[in-house]
């Protein structure tokens, strides 16, 4: 078995979404912007942690964070968008998989065949969640990339 | 174009290509048969009823997993055809790839008609009464034809193999739906672990690739919903479909003669 | 060294009777009896009855006007009186209990408008009795009878094993050798009980609606068993199979009330049948779309080089196109682009059914050439000629026959297990070596073939295209008898050329195209001989029927020099053949 093991399977080929359904590569976002917010959860606990280590550990931390430069505000527009994403995108998975709902009902399928799992329903949901988390996460970025003199 | 290259990467290991001369109507299936009989006769791969009903030519064409005789050289928009065995699967030989996995899941959902009374379905001459809509609720997923490619596209066969897979849960509540089963409790318990109806996170690869519009990232969201109903609402199944009485036809006993008839009779309808 | 795998029974071919004798010894053995191995050589879903598409023949309704008498009128008619009566008649009556029982087990049959089983028109019948699930009943029956095994613990499944031949020794049934295509490995099955349900032969023609697995497989593992098979020469030819590849269109197609128009845009059919037009049986229709071909009336496809007519259902509207017959659209669409609903269907025969095959009695058991029982061995299906479809089938018989003949199989293999015993027997017949030697120090022998077996295939489905199809005649045949020969002869030469071990689907193709060459010979001497044209063997050179001469069974035996043939009686109880006009 070790031998032969399954053809381009495993964590890499599970992510790939080319030439698959939107519906494939908004899967891929979620998975990524929840391994990137569970990165920061750690790391947003360990920094308000320094906290109750007394104001050198604090200081310290903050240095830390400064010394970054732009990176630490870059790095918290990617977050905030992952959270923007990532919540909205649940709203859509919650829709689907605990209510049934943009699913479309049992059909007879006509050729040509279009799902109605990945209808009309569906991507507006997909659209309409894209579109907006765009919008609020190009407006956090006003705020949060405002003092880099790049916006 | 008038010619195109059939890059085949064989056992998953070696490409290897070959040319050919296109012809309308060339389906990829057609530059394979032509290959194994004027190029290399050792190519292996699946193939029978060459319309689309069989489901024994899967293969990854381009990246996605297509029907090998459905799909069109001249849609796939290139000159050089790139396919590859199934993903997903252990491949035994070219493009060839291991599917007791896949028929194992299957049948591990019980995917027959539970009746309380068995006899009643398997010692009766009578028939059920349904409607034609009672039917619309479960058809579309009696369409599939186990070709193995929703179960190659999804990312969480990828990931596990031990998920039960998108056509076995399809399956599982294409007999929920009809109103004839009554083994709803069994079904929702097959469905109601870890490895069931719960690794599904609506990628929806599989409703996309289906050649037959099975559609079973719907089945599976609507079988959460009964799996769900379960839990928390403690909901009980609606009772199956009566049988219903009739007349049974009149057969006489096997060698028995004909009774006179005068087929003119019959024929002036 | 052959692997000996023991079974108390075997069912070589998983179609539509393969599945359906499964189902029934497993019912009434109740996982307590017999152990049963199901062989095929392609995954057990996968067989050609999934193609089948129209509907299955029953009379479910004699309360509203059909009656066992019409039905087994109508298919003794259809057969050209060359059917066996009793048989039929016993046919007819066990069909009904078949639908219902498919029913029960999940069938999503097509419904009424009050929840009963719906029917429809098709050819040949003269009351709507075909029992339809949209256009694919094949298929769903299939799925059914597949699903209600998955049921049952106590059976095995060897899906990909290639039976390669049967060994029969002493007027009974030993075991059968075959190719495990996963490993390579050859395997020798012994059991105490056999079904050959292999399905046909058309894949010896070029055009034909069949899947490329239709090769005759178990109608050539009898012959070469030395056992006789019957009535070859006849062939069904489904008028409507699309251009350029030969892939079917329902007959329903016709039965919604679909048209068949020539080049002027008549409907031809009016010439030849004027009271049952387009709903003929298919012999007829075939005919009819050869000669206004032949007479200049079709049209001419550029690329492909072939001649057609138009199926036009244009009329039925998107409605009816798409709830009554969606897999004929979506198939219209996908291999010729065309929606029906908006153009008509380019379309030609096709080569379809083998209304001949293994001689069987009317419970499916095997005769020898002296009309005795084979012990332990039946056939079924479109493998089997009994004979119930005479010298042409109608439409929805077929999908019946197999499964009543399946059920009736199934049940005879359990009556006969319960009287024999069950259990392995010690001997392994010396048939085995010799079979092993044949193929691996013969046709696997390492060295440059001198022929090309797909070159011989080629040729074969040519000639047979040529000079054996709706329309045959003396020189033409003559010619495709002295053709198959030398392509026998050529086949001498032929080696399989790929040396691998798992999956040499090479090798398939050479012990494949054997069978085809040995089939093909018998179906061409066959027609040669016949001197008149009944039901789907029409003579140019002698159009009459001959009743006095020729109202018997083809019987055909292998021999060194080629087919032996002897002629069986026609058992006549009901009927006595009239004119066969429609």
């Amino acid at each position: 078995m070790t031998k032969n093991p399954r053809f381009r399977s495993g964590l890499l080929a599970s992510l790939v979404p080319f030439g698959f359904n939107v519906e494939r590569w908004s899967y891929v976002l979620h998975r990524a912007s929840g391994v990137i917010l569970i990165g920061y959860l750690a790391a947003h606990l360990f920094e308000t942690f320094q906290l109750s280590m007394g104001q050198g550990a604090w200081a310290n931390t903050m240095a830390t964070l400064h010394s970054l430069g732009p990176l630490e505000m870059v790095g918290l527009w990617i977050v905030a968008g992952s959270a923007l994403y990532h919540g909205a995108n649940g709203i859509r998975l919650v829709l689907n998989e605990m209510f049934g709902m943009l699913m479309g009902r049992p059909i007879m399928p006509v050729y040509p065949y279009s799902p109605t799992s990945l209808g009309r329903n569906q991507k507006l949901a997909v659209w309409a969640t894209t579109a907006v988390v765009l919008v609020l996460w190009l407006w956090a970025g006003l705020y949060l990339l405002a003092g880099l003199g790049v916006v | 174009m008038d010619k195109i290259t059939l890059e085949v990467l064989r056992s998953g290991k070696k490409r290897t290509s070959y040319e050919l001369k296109y012809r309308k109507g060339m389906t990829v299936l057609d530059a394979l048969v032509e290959v194994r009989e004027k190029q290399d006769s050792s190519l292996a791969y699946r193939h029978s009823c060459r319309m689309g009903i069989c489901g024994s030519c899967g293969m990854n064409i381009q990246g996605v997993p297509r029907l090998a005789c459905q799909t069109q050289v001249s849609t796939l928009g290139k000159e050089t055809v790139k396919v590859e065995p199934l993903h997903g699967m252990r491949v035994i030989r070219d493009l060839v790839v291991d599917i007791d996995p896949f028929l194992t899941m299957h049948t591990s959902v019980k995917p027959y008609l539970i009746r309380e009374n068995p006899s009643e379905r398997d010692n009766s001459d009578r028939e059920y009464r349904v409607l034609s809509e009672e039917v619309g609720r479960f058809l579309q997923f009696d369409f599939c034809i186990m070709c193995g490619l929703c179960y190659s596209a999804c990312p969480t066969i990828a990931l596990d193999p031990d998920y039960l897979g998108p056509q076995a849960i399809a399956q599982a509540y294409r007999y929920m739906a009809d109103p004839r089963d009554e083994g709803w409790e069994e079904r929702v318990e097959l469905l109601d672990r870890p490895h069931g109806v719960w690794r599904c996170h609506v990628a929806g690869s599989c409703s996309f690739v289906c050649p037959k519009d099975v559609d079973p990232a719907k089945a599976i969201q609507l079988a959460r919903v009964e799996v769900l109903k379960k839990r928390f609402l403690r909901k009980k199944p609606r009772a199956g479909s009566p049988l219903v009485s009739l007349v049974p036809v009149v057969a006489p006993k096997q060698g028995t003669k004909a009774p006179p008839f005068d087929f003119r009779k019959g024929e002036a309808k | 060294m052959a692997e000996v795998i023991d079974h108390d029974i075997i069912i070589v071919g998983s179609g539509l009777a393969g599945l359906r004798a499964a189902a029934e010894v497993m019912a009434a053995s109740q996982g307590k009896g017999p152990t049963l191995a199901i062989i095929s050589k392609l995954a057990l879903m996968r067989s050609h009855s999934v193609a089948a598409e129209g509907g299955t023949a029953a009379v479910l309704y004699p309360e509203e006007g059909d009656s066992l008498e019409l039905h087994a009128w109508d298919t003794i008619k259809g057969s050209d009186f060359l059917a066996d009566q009793d048989s039929v008649w016993k046919f007819v009556t066990l069909c009904p209990e078949e639908m219902r029982q498919l029913e029960r087990w999940g069938m999503p049959w097509s419904r009424r408008e009050d929840g009963r089983i719906a029917q429809r028109p098709f050819g040949g019948h003269s009351y709507d009795r075909a029992t339809f699930a949209q256009d694919k009943v094949g298929f769903f029956e299939m799925r059914t009878l597949y699903d209600k095994l998955q049921e049952y613990d106590g059976w095995s499944r060897y899906d990909e094993t290639f039976v390669t031949s049967l060994v029969v020794e002493g007027g009974a049934f030993r075991g059968c050798t075959a190719i495990d295509m996963k490993t390579g490995r050859f395997v020798y099955f012994r059991a105490r009980a056999c079904v050959i349900a292999t399905g046909g032969a058309g894949q010896i023609w070029k055009f034909t609606a069949t899947s490329v697995s239709t090769t005759g497989d178990g109608i050539g593992l009898a012959y070469r068993a030395g056992l006789p098979i019957e009535d070859m020469e006849f062939m069904q030819f489904h008028p409507t199979g699309l251009i350029p590849t030969g892939i079917l269109i329902t007959e329903g197609a016709r039965g919604e009330g679909g048209y068949l128009l020539n080049s002027k845009g008549e409907r031809f059919m009016e010439r030849y049948a004027p009271s049952k037009m387009e709903l003929s049986p298919r012999d007829v229709v075939s005919r009819s779309i050869m000669r206004e071909i032949a007479e200049g009336r079709g049209f001419k496809d550029e690329d492909s080089g072939l001649s057609y007519v138009r199926l036009d259902l244009r009329h039925l509207g998107r409605e009816k196109i798409d709830s009554k017959l969606p897999f004929i659209k979506e198939l219209s669409m996908k291999f010729v682009g065309i929606d029906p609903v908006e153009d008509p269907i380019p379309i030609k025969p096709t080569a379809h059914y083998t209304m001949g095959g293994v001689c069987v009695n009317d419970s499916g058991r095997v005769l020898d050439a002296d009309s005795r029982q084979v012990k332990g061995l039946w056939a079924a299906g479109e493998t089997a000629c009994v004979s119930i479809h005479g010298a042409n089938r109608l439409g929805s018989n077929s999908t019946a026959e197999c499964l009543v003949y399946g059920r009736l199989v199934g049940r005879d293999v359990v009556r006969y297990l319960a009287s024999e015993g069950t259990g392995p027997r010690d001997v392994v017949s010396p048939q085995v070596a010799k079979e092993e030697t044949r193929i691996f120090d013969g046709l696997m022998k390492k060295e440059t073939p001198s022929e090309d077996v797909y070159a011989i295939k080629a040729k074969l489905k040519e000639v047979m295209d040529r000079s054996v199809y709706v329309f045959r005649e003396e020189a033409a045949l003559t010619d495709a008898v002295r053709e198959v020969r030398a392509l026998k002869e050529r086949f001498k030469g032929v080696r399989a050329t790929d040396a691998g071990r798992q999956f040499n689907y090479n090798l398939q193709d050479v012990l494949e195209v054997d069978v085809m060459l040995d089939l093909a010979e018998v179906v061409a001497l066959g027609a040669l001989n016949r001197r008149e044209s009944r039901g789907g063997h029409s003579r140019v050179d002698y159009p009459q029927r001959d009743d006095k001469a020729w109202l018997r069974h083809t019987i055909a035996s292998r021999a060194e020099s080629g087919p032996q043939f002897s002629f069986w009686p026609v058992r006549i109880t009901m009927w006595k053949p009239v004119e066969r006009k429609y």
